[in-house]
């Protein structure tokens, strides 16, 4: 990998892991629903996967897991199997929606959010042993609309922003 | 936006109506207890058809977990945990809700008498 987009990718690996913490501070509907959250560092995973490449951001999205890991919730405790599922599920449901389908970048971050969702959930069935859970499926999949529009926005205006830079650099 | 985004977002808004009715047919009949699992182990079960007040205290990974149960629903009322969710959660009642306080290891689920425990190993 040459030492420009590498250096590039290492500094939206951190910026990813730093929006993931900070996102943790925003209490979003406290309590209602479990898990449910803006996915931040998600803007950055989608500006990756359209700048550079599904590679790239398959490396960024797990690194960032093992990071937060590392500093926050403690590697492979229950709520980092949680989020590994997650993001791997998210990032490669993204990379099918944007080559197979028509859906602009915001559909994309639907889609990636929603396949969050369903990765945690999956993944919860699995460790906890219980089946209940499905029952947060449906609020997780109503609130990823707006949550994935938000993100959808954001990441365009990233990608509209850094396309031009980056040519410039 | 896109009009593929826009049918992305209807479809999955008739995704959410159709399992939000399914939840409400499925719903099991039937005497409701309330058990109390621990590192996936049963330590409690409440009789949900006793409407009056009662607390009971189980203990969870960080200490006391204070559960109460009123009119036929369940909530944890207390418990030593850095965010405070399953507190937060609030009261259940029906047979597909469930109350997961991962810090303590401690799952509630409503489940109705006649079923069996399957779900234990």
């Amino acid at each position: 990998m040459e030492l420009k987009k590498f250096t590039r990718l290492t500094m939206l690996l951190s910026l990813s892991v730093v929006l993931n913490i900070f996102e943790s501070f925003i209490p979003l509907f406290n309590g209602f629903i479990p898990g449910l959250k803006l996915g931040l560092a998600n803007s950055i995973v989608l500006m990756v996967l359209y700048l550079f490449s599904f590679k790239d951001a398959i490396y960024i999205s797990i690194l960032r897991v093992f990071m937060v890991g590392i500093l926050r919730i403690g590697l492979f405790s229950v709520t980092f199997c949680f989020s590994l599922g997650g993001a791997i599920l998210s990032v490669i449901s993204m990379a099918l929606a944007k080559k197979y389908t028509k859906l602009s970048i915001i559909g994309v971050s639907i889609v990636g959010s929603i396949m969050h969702s369903i990765g945690q959930i999956l993944v919860a069935i699995i460790i906890l042993k219980t089946y209940n859970i499905i029952y947060y499926l449906p609020w997780l999949l109503i609130f990823s609309i707006p949550t994935g529009i938000f993100i959808g926005v954001i990441s365009k205006e990233l990608v509209k922003y850094f396309e031009k830079r980056l040519k410039l650099l | 936006m896109n009009k593929s985004d826009f049918k992305l977002i209807g479809i999955i808004v008739i995704v959410f109506l159709i399992i939000m009715l399914g939840f409400r047919l499925f719903e099991k009949k039937g005497e409701k207890v309330a058990r109390v699992y621990y590192q996936n182990e049963m330590v409690l079960e409440i009789d949900l058809s006793d409407k009056s007040y009662r607390e009971y205290n189980v203990n969870g990974y960080n200490g006391n977990v204070l559960i109460i149960s009123e009119n036929g629903k369940v909530r944890v009322k207390e418990e030593i945990s850095p965010l405070h969710l399953c507190s937060k959660q609030g009261w259940i009642d029906s047979s597909y809700e469930t109350i997961v306080c991962l810090p303590n290891k401690i799952i509630i689920k409503i489940e109705t008498s006649q079923d069996l425990d399957a779900i234990v190993r």
